[in-house]
Formats: structure tokens, sequence, C-alpha cells
């Protein structure tokens, strides 16, 4: 048997055997899930926790957040468009990924997972950016020539209607898209948490509060993200940043924070008073393989240490470099705590045995499909997406190139 | 009310996306894909297209009724003719076409009644070296009426193997007897009368003591008080070889 058996995969699981802790089922010591399934739920979070900032325009109104609502939404979608990669590729066979809309199997939720999807790409995420940039596509396909006219008129299906009338309608339409969106952007990402949740038979996953901790850390992940790219912008492109929008975000992260911190901490302190009989094992695992992941990283420097800088911020009456600079750090803090939370939340339920005896290791893989070099690529791919869509549809264009039009 | 103009075009390239989904679904794609019944009814066809090789154990009985009546009382009535004798539909067309095989070697037994953990209890089974080695199986059973022919009555119809052994070693001319105890009923029933194993010295020493009272024995003496403290000759000496290990 073992001559059938690859040399490198051998050596891995060899690898990974002198690692095992106590005792463990011979099946448990290859990692199933592995990197690529951390970078899934961290893309869609991103996606719904964009897109729930970007609804506080629309919807809410908050007027100060304005600036953002385009950059919202384009990051939405230039994650969501790479947000199903992880999962084609940690299945390996892109090539059937139709079969699952044509052949739907509605008592599995990973089987429904295509639909969530679509509806929330095609049905709202699409709909709602081709409506708020239809003016700006209009004006665009008429001032620009050649094959970028015929691109935008395509992308505006060669709509022409302006009137304010017309755009009148494209603002409600929108605004009713979004409040669609919402409960869409909450399913979307609590779908993921009900997945994890409800695997009865691992006590790390297996929990109501999955779902809606997901979410929230969601749309910490999400706002975080939109924070870090608009200062990131604003530096780039050497503008000035609005401060007052960047104060709101801070602030609407905070309290982002501060419901995902007081889940989280619910979530464990009810394991522990529950202390069901996966708890020795669980505090093994909290206290040995992911200590540093869980402990330091997405506890201390991912979450209080933000909290604190945020609370700060607000307390402490700093100037505006100081300000942008806290906010800067923190965005970047969240946005590495809330991976290390994927991390610990994926790789560290197939991290101890369900012999709740035994803890077992995760060798990554450096190059290779389901590896350290793809995961970083598809980390990096929403951000050469975002490149292109901002050349393709300037958020700002309407501002210089048609003021007295502008909404 | 009037539609929206982009509420139109909007509304045509869904209708597309629809329409090529609809299409896709419900024309383009195959049936196989949605369902396992076109496998299933494949699968029927498939199978009914092969050529019938068996002709079945009422055919046979036609022609063949003496071996059938003696198979059907004994213990392999549930065990077709073609089970041992291979597909006949073609000798069954035509008797002289094809002649069906006649197994006559130990290993098509063996294929049921070679020793196996996992058959059930009870089942019949023998271990191929212990068990007459080199003898064909049909010549002391009947393959169509299979009962032991004859209680064995020599140790070698088990311990075949201990026999050969034995045969090469200095020990080859004395009888089990000499050093076991063998109850008769260990012939019928082997588990529940075990045989005995010398218990004391003495046994050995009828041979191996110096100026031992038997004319025949061995010229490896030694002295029972002064070798071996207090264990069992065999427990370090191994009977069937002595020679073999020490």
């Amino acid at each position: 048997m073992s001559g059938a058996i690859p040399d490198s995969l051998n050596e891995q699981l060899s690898h990974q055997l002198s690692q095992v802790v106590g005792f463990i089922y011979p099946n448990e010591v290859e990692t199933q899930w592995a990197i690529l399934i951390v970078v899934y739920p961290y893309l869609t979070g991103i996606v719904a926790g964009a897109f729930i900032l970007a609804s506080l325009v629309k919807v809410f109104n908050v007027v100060e957040v304005q600036p953002i609502y385009r950059l919202a939404l384009l990051t939405a979608l230039s994650f969501m468009l790479v947000a199903g990669m992880p999962l084609q590729l940690h299945l390996g066979h892109p090539e059937r990924a139709y079969e699952i809309f044509f052949t739907p199997q509605p008592t599995s939720a990973m089987a429904m997972f295509g639909f969530v999807y679509l509806w929330y790409l095609l049905g709202i995420l699409l709909i709602e950016i081709w409506f708020e940039y239809r003016h700006q596509l209009v004006l665009m396909a008429q001032q620009s020539r050649g094959l970028l006219r015929g691109i935008y008129g395509a992308l505006s299906l060669y709509s022409k209607d302006v009137s304010p009338e017309a755009l009148a309608f494209d603002h409600k339409a929108s605004k009713l898209i979004t409040i669609v969106g919402i409960p869409s952007a909450f399913l979307l990402h609590g779908y993921v948490g009900f997945i994890f949740g409800s695997v009865k038979a691992n006590p790390w996953w297996g929990s109501v509060l999955m779902p809606i901790v997901f979410l929230m850390s969601a749309i910490v992940s999400g706002i975080a993200m939109v924070m870090f790219l608009y200062i990131l912008l604003s530096l780039v492109r050497n503008e000035k940043l609005d401060m007052r929008c960047l104060d709101k975000i801070g602030l609407f992260l905070l309290v982002a924070i501060i419901v995902d911190f007081t889940l989280e901490a619910l979530d464990y302190i009810h394991r522990l008073y529950q202390s069901e009989e996966s708890i020795g094992i669980l505090t093994q695992l909290v206290s040995s393989k992911l200590f540093l992941s869980l402990v330091v990283v997405q506890l201390l420097l991912g979450m209080l240490l933000p909290l604190l800088i945020l609370v700060l911020v607000r307390s402490v009456r700093f100037n505006e470099e100081l300000r942008k600079l806290l906010y800067f750090t923190t965005s970047l803090l969240i946005l590495v705590g809330i991976f290390s939370m994927r991390w610990n939340v994926v790789i560290g339920g197939q991290l101890y045995s369900k012999s709740l005896r035994g803890l077992m290791a995760y060798k990554m893989e450096i190059t290779g499909i389901e590896s350290l070099l793809t995961a970083l690529a598809l980390l990096a791919l929403p951000f050469i997406i975002l490149t292109v869509l901002f050349r393709l549809l300037p958020p700002r264009w309407m501002e210089s190139h048609a003021p007295a039009a502008a909404n | 009310m009037k539609l929206p103009e982009q509420v139109t075009r909007l509304g045509i390239v869904i209708a597309a996306i629809v329409a090529v989904v609809l299409l896709l679904r419900l024309v383009i794609l195959p049936e196989t894909l949605f369902s396992a019944r076109p496998h299933q009814a494949a699968a029927v066809e498939r199978e009914m297209a092969k050529p019938l090789r068996h002709a079945g154990v009422a055919v046979c009985r036609e022609c063949h009724a003496e071996q059938f009546e003696l198979k059907y009382g004994g213990k392999h009535r549930n065990i077709g003719c073609e089970n041992c004798h291979g597909p006949a539909a073609s000798h069954a067309a035509d008797e002289n076409a094809a002649k069906p095989p006649l197994p006559r070697e130990r290993e098509a037994c063996l294929a049921c009644h070679g020793y196996d953990s996992s058959r059930p209890n009870g089942f019949p089974q023998v271990d191929p070296l212990e068990h007459r080695p080199r003898k064909k199986c049909v010549s002391c059973h009947d393959p169509h009426d299979p009962v032991p022919p004859k209680v064995p009555t020599e140790c070698t119809g088990c311990h075949g193997r201990i026999e050969r052994t034995k045969a090469m070693s200095t020990h080859a001319l004395l009888p089990c007897a000499s050093c076991h105890a063998v109850d008769e009923r260990h012939m019928t029933e082997p588990r529940l009368a075990l045989p005995t194993k010398p218990d004391s010295r003495e046994v050995c020493g009828r041979c191996h003591v110096p100026g031992a009272t038997d004319p025949a024995a061995s010229k490896v003496t030694v002295d029972l008080t002064a070798h071996g403290g207090t264990y069992v000759c065999w427990e370090c000496h191994y009977a069937h070889l002595p020679e073999g290990r020490k």
C-alpha cells in the first residue's frame, strides 16, 4: 500500500504524524480543509461587510459616508468575483461548477451555495452598481471614442435616457435593491457561518452563534477593508481625505467591533460555563496549537488593540494626521485579525481529534493548488480587479466631467 | 404607467439570461444529468445485450439427474452446477460442442473452504498446509455430496506439517502417542478434548538420561538433576525437531 503513495505525501504525513499529540484516529492526520477554505470565508466576509457599509448611505441616509459609497460597492464586487474561486480550486473541478445550478439539492446547505452566491452577485450587486453608474456610463459612452465607446455603450445596455425622471428612478431603484441587499448580504455570510455551525460532530464549530459571529466579523472586516482602501487611495492619489467620513466609518467600525467582541466572548464564556466533554481538548487546543493565532493575533492584536485605539481616537482630540495613521493601523490590524479568526475556525476545528484525546498538526504547502502561493494570489486578485474597475468606472468621474448633472 | 427605458433594457438582459438557462436546462443538457433513471435503464439494456452464458441448474438436471439428486440431498444443494463446472449454455445447446471443465485441483475447493477467519463460525474450513497437502480434495470427498469421508485415524490427517517436520528429525520413528495422550473424543471434537503435553522431565528422561532403559535410547544424554533447573524439556527444546533449536 505504502508504495502507491507518492513520496511527498508520505513525507508530509510522516511529518504530520510526528507533530501529533496524544491519541488520534487514523483518518484525522490529514487536514482536509486547508488554507483555501480559510481564504473563502475571509473574502465573502469582506463582500458582505463592504456592502453593509454602502447600504448605510442609501438606506439609512448617513450622508457622511457618501464619499466611499462607490468605493464600497466596487470593493464588494471585486471581492465577490474572487470569493467562489477558492472553493473551485479546492474541489478541483471548475468545469463542473454549472451542475450545482442545474441539479439543485435543497437539503444540503453546501449545495445551495451556488444560488446564494448567484443571487447576491447577479440579483443584488451588479444591478445596484448598474443603476448607480448608469448615468455615468451613458455620459462616458457619449464622450469617449472607439473601443471604449463600445464598451461603455454595452455596459449601459445602450440606454440614453438621462432625464431627471429617469435619474430619479435610478436612485429609487438602487435604494430598493439595497433594502433587499442587506438581508441578502446577511444571508451570504450568515450562510458561511451556518455551514460551520451546523457541523454538530465538531464542538469547535457546532454552535448556533456561529452564523451571527461570522456575520459580525464579516461586517468588521468589510468596513476595515473599505477604510484601508480609502486611506490608501488618498495617499496614492495625493488627495485630501474627508475626515468626517473617516471618523464616521471609525465610529461604525467601533460599534461593529464591540458587537463582534461581545458575541465571540459570549461564545467562549458559554462554552466554558457549559463545560461539555470537549472543553478539555479545546482548552488544550487554544493554549497550545492556536495560542499565537487566536490569543495573540486574533484577540489581542486583531480585536482588543483596535478597540483600544478606536476608543482613544473618539475620546482624545488627536490631530488629523495622527487620526489617519491610527485608522490606517487599526484597519490593517483588523484585517489581519479577522483572517486569523477564519484560520482559527477552519484549521482549528481540524486540529483536534474526534476522540477528544489528541491534537493534530497542519503543514501548509508552499506551492501547488491548495497552497500558500495560491492563497496569496487569491488574496491579491481582488485588488487587481479593483484597479481595473477603478480605471473602467472611476468613482469620481461625474464630479469632474459632468458637474452640472452630478446628483 | 410607462416603464422607464433603463428598466426595459435591464429586463431584456435578465430575460435573455433566464432564456439561456431554460434552454440549457430543458433542451441542451441531457436528461442523464438530472435523473438516475436513464442510468438504470441503460444498465438493464447493457446487461440484456450480453450473450447468455449460463444454462441454469434446471437444464443440467435434465441430463444429469443422478448427480443432481446426489447434490440436492447434500450440503452443496444450494450451489449451482455451473459454480464449479463453469458456464454451460453452449454445452446445453450442443453437448458435444463444449465440455464443461471438471475441476480437480485443490484450489477449486479452497476458494470456499480454505481457512479464512472472516468466514462464519462452523463453516467447514481447512488449513491447506496442514490438511493432506498435495492430495486432491476429490480423492477423499465427493463434491456432489461432501461429507468427511471418515474420521481421521492418524494424527497426520490434521497435523501434517508437524508430521513432515518430525519425519526429518531423529524423532522420526517415535509415534505421537509416545509423548501425547490423545482422547478418542479429540478425533471428532478436537478443541474440546486437547491432547496432553509432557508435564514432567521424566518423559524425555526415558531416553535421554545416562543408562536409560530403552535400548534404542539416544546417545544424547543429560543429567536431569543438573540440567535446565525446573523447566520442562520442551520449554527449551522443540521435540518435533530437536536438532532445529536449542
